[in-house]
């Protein structure tokens, strides 16, 4: 007894003079840590918790012995326990909290700046959660024996099925924690974390730093693209690719729509073409629900499209910059040039390319989406290369400031573009050696209008709506130049754009007939008409006058007979 | 009175397909053009006739090369070049007389024959006409009939709008020329002479004169009826 109090006093005094860091390395002691398992190695000892969790006391003996701690007396580093006082009634909140506050302890020994020297990743950790989460507590193992013992994956999770997280440049902090379970259930779950995250292993983890967490997503987007090569490339022809490029930080890369370790396949996961969308194109939604492909969805049809089907998943394309969302429609209503051909053909024969020549121009929406306003687009492309020309193309070509554009071509700032300003840019940009045509397209104004597309019944199927003077779906003019994002800059023009003698050259390859026929021609036809009339009039009225003179000489003949 | 033989069936077929196909084919282009002024058709009858039209006339024209081509008389269209001033001199008196001759009643200068058949002037418009201006109007008709079938050419072409402009401008030419044609083809030794001509082959002769008038796209004293090898005249009763 004499014995143990003496023992108690020599620890008491060692904790007050000795620098912690040496009892804990060099006082451990057997006997003491004997004391301890005499109650810790009964494997039914646990503490029930402030939040009913049963936190296990026991303690093996011998795999504590053989840890890299082996040598320590538990005191080293359970410095709050006191043999007067133990067991006492503490009042641990959880596991959660009772870990972080024996973590705590770690750091007598293991200082953050020896830890920082030694494994630098520590440093990188935002929120530190508590050491022996990742390390273990009582069995803790030499890294070397740990690492040749555990496989790739469990390796990594040894730290990472923690919640830990990672500090970005900018002060955001991000979680880098992976939830096991939902990865066991992925696509990838028989993947090795390497396989995506080339530069980490056992091996070797370098620190990375990044701006921001989503400079994070975008760049670990890029890790999808070692296996996923085709749709890798084709993201990289996307509106969104662009967008991303353009500095708009928000478009989608890969892991904002498949999601990073929980990722699914998406022949079985069919929500995540529209669901993924719907995050930033939620004000779409309501418009495809009402649609005759969304009711037929919402029915259970699963072939209905979904935004993908049209939009495409990967190589996504914006409806405003290309005439290709038609492909999508077509993906499916394979025959449609053929079964416009019913109608919409010119005698004697129905040729599918009489219906294609429409659909080029035409969405499919500005027909098939019954109540849309429809506009004629006329977008800026470049005549070589076949591609519409960027807005900072242009700026560069014509040498402007980067914001006027809109002062060179709406030059009498009355916010539309005339035809004579319609000549201007072409002329300007020709005589700068850039060539250029307005590509013209109908579709519908609003975006939402594009996915309510109606019953077939619905479709615009009356010629005189497009071909004629003045046709009704011919009242809003618009000239469109891709933005460096991708995006259209939509310009309100004059519909006179489509009938002006100044616009014959840049519109050179729009033409409709009827609505975009130019109107000094019908002027010079009706001057032709007066013209022809006017020949046979003038002729007969000297005819008539000369008639005497005829009939004098025909005397005059007749007399020499 | 003598009646001689002008016209041999395949151009007299022709001749009236063609007056008919183009006569409805500006009407049928001023609607599809002017829909909001005229309303002839509906513009979908107005755009069905056009097409059917174009393309008749598209056959039509093949009966003139064949014919043309196959008998060699395609030389009646060609201006003799090689005597380019007193061409333009007999082209100068034609139009002299046009303008003032028949007024009073100067004898028309060109004395047609087969292998001569037209004036000056109707030479080179009618070349003019037949070898560049229709083809160019039926090419142009063909690539509006279905852009994208032809959209290679189109393309060449500029754009579909040029090929349109190209396609308006020359209804514009034919609209006014025909009315003039018309007239002209009045302007024989009496109103009707041309235009029965056209019909029956025959031309009856001025006996004044003792020539036709060379004017119109007819006038001529020989008479052949397929080949042109053999020529004579023939008394006619009336």
């Amino acid at each position: 007894m004499y014995k143990k109090r003496f023992l108690l006093v020599f620890l008491l005094v060692s904790f007050i003079f000795c620098p912690m860091y040496i009892f804990a390395a060099k006082g451990g002691s057997a006997e003491n840590n004997k004391l301890c398992l005499q109650c810790h190695s009964d494997k039914t000892l646990n503490k029930k918790l402030l939040n009913k969790e049963i936190l296990s006391l026991y303690i093996n003996g011998n795999e504590f012995a053989a840890s890299v701690h082996g040598k320590i007396s538990c005191s080293g580093c359970h410095i709050d326990i006191n043999m007067d006082n133990h067991p006492q009634s503490k009042r641990i909140p959880s596991r959660q909290d009772y870990a972080l506050s024996v973590s705590r302890n770690c750091s007598i020994c293991h200082t953050e700046a020896q830890l920082n020297q030694r494994q630098p990743i520590h440093k990188a950790l935002a929120a530190k959660g508590p050491c022996i989460e990742c390390h273990g507590s009582h069995y803790i193992r030499p890294t070397a024996i740990n690492k040749a013992g555990v496989q790739e994956n469990a390796y990594c999770l040894t730290c990472h099925r923690n919640k830990i997280s990672m500090r970005m440049k900018n002060g955001e902090t991000l979680s880098v924690y992976v939830d096991e379970n939902a990865f066991a259930s992925s696509v990838h779950a028989k993947l090795l974390c390497k396989d995506c995250h080339s530069e980490f292993s056992k091996t070797q983890h370098p620190v990375r730093t990044f701006n921001s967490r989503r400079a994070y997503t975008i760049e670990t987007s890029n890790l999808c693209g070692k296996c996923h090569k085709d749709a890798s490339k084709l993201y990289e022809t996307s509106v969104h690719i662009e967008q991303l490029k353009g500095g708009n930080e928000k478009a989608p890369a890969c892991v904002d729509c498949h999601g990073d370790h929980s990722i699914a396949s998406t022949k079985k996961d069919k929500s995540i073409g529209i669901v993924s969308c719907n995050k930033c194109h939620n004000e779409m939604n309501a418009s495809y629900e009402a649609s005759m492909h969304g009711k037929a969805r919402n029915k259970g049809d699963e072939k209905a499209p979904s935004c993908a089907s049209c939009h495409n998943a990967h190589n996504v394309e914006s409806a405003k910059m290309t005439t290709k969302i038609k492909d999508g429609c077509l993906k499916c209503h394979k025959d449609a040039a053929k079964l416009h051909t019913k109608w919409l053909k010119n005698p004697p024969v129905g040729l599918s390319t009489f219906s294609v020549a429409h659909f080029d121009a035409v969405s499919c929406a500005a027909c098939h989406s019954p109540n849309a306003d429809r506009g004629i687009y006329l977008t800026i492309y470049d005549r070589k290369t076949n591609k519409p020309l960027s807005e900072d193309e242009i700026i560069k070509t014509l040498g402007l400031e980067s914001d006027g554009l809109m002062k060179k071509f709406d030059s009498n700032s009355d916010g539309f573009i005339e035809p004579k300003e319609m000549w201007n840019i072409f002329a300007e940009l020709f005589k700068k050696g850039q060539r250029i045509t307005f590509m013209g397209n109908m579709d519908v104004q609003k975006a939402t209008d594009a996915h309510m597309i109606g019953n077939k019944s619905e479709g615009v199927k009356d010629c005189d709506k497009c071909h004629k003077p003045d046709a009704e779906l011919f009242q809003n003019v618009f000239v469109v130049v891709k933005k460096s994002d991708g995006k259209p800059l939509i310009i309100p023009a004059k519909k006179e754009v489509l009938n002006s003698i100044y616009t014959i050259l840049p519109m050179s390859k729009f033409y409709v007939l009827g609505s975009s026929s130019v109107k000094l021609l019908d002027i010079i036809f009706i001057v032709a008409l007066i013209g022809g009339i006017a020949v046979p009039i003038g002729h007969i009225t000297f005819r008539i006058i000369t008639s005497p003179i005829r009939a004098l000489r025909r005397m005059g003949k007749g007399g020499k007979k | 009175m003598t009646k001689i033989f002008l016209h041999p069936l395949p151009i007299r077929i022709w001749h009236w397909v063609n007056a008919f196909a183009f006569i409805l084919l500006i009407l049928t282009g001023a609607q599809i053009k002017l829909g909001n002024a005229i309303h002839f058709f509906s513009f979908h009858t107005a755009v069905k006739i056009h097409s059917w039209l174009g393309w008749i006339l598209v056959f039509n024209y093949f009966i003139w090369v064949v014919y043309y081509f196959s008998t060699g008389n395609i030389k009646i269209y060609i201006p003799p070049l090689h005597h380019p001033i007193e061409f333009a001199k007999k082209a100068l008196r034609q139009a002299k007389f046009y303008g003032w001759g028949i007024m009073v009643g100067d004898e028309n200068p060109h004395h047609s024959t087969f292998e001569n058949k037209f004036n000056p002037m109707q030479q080179v418009s009618y070349l003019m006409i037949m070898v560049a201006l229709i083809p160019l109007q039926l090419i142009t008709g063909m690539l509006l009939w279905d852009p994208k079938l032809f959209e290679p050419i189109v393309n060449i072409a500029g754009g579909l709008q040029i090929v349109d402009l190209i396609h308006v401008f020359l209804w514009i030419f034919f609209s006014a020329f025909i009315i003039v044609h018309f007239y002209l083809a009045t302007l024989g030794h009496t109103p009707m002479a041309h235009i029965t001509a056209m019909f029956t082959g025959y031309e009856e002769l001025h006996d004044d004169h003792g020539h036709g008038h060379g004017h119109g796209e007819h006038g001529n004293k020989h008479e052949t009826e397929h080949s042109g090898s053999h020529e004579h005249t023939e008394k006619s009763s009336h």
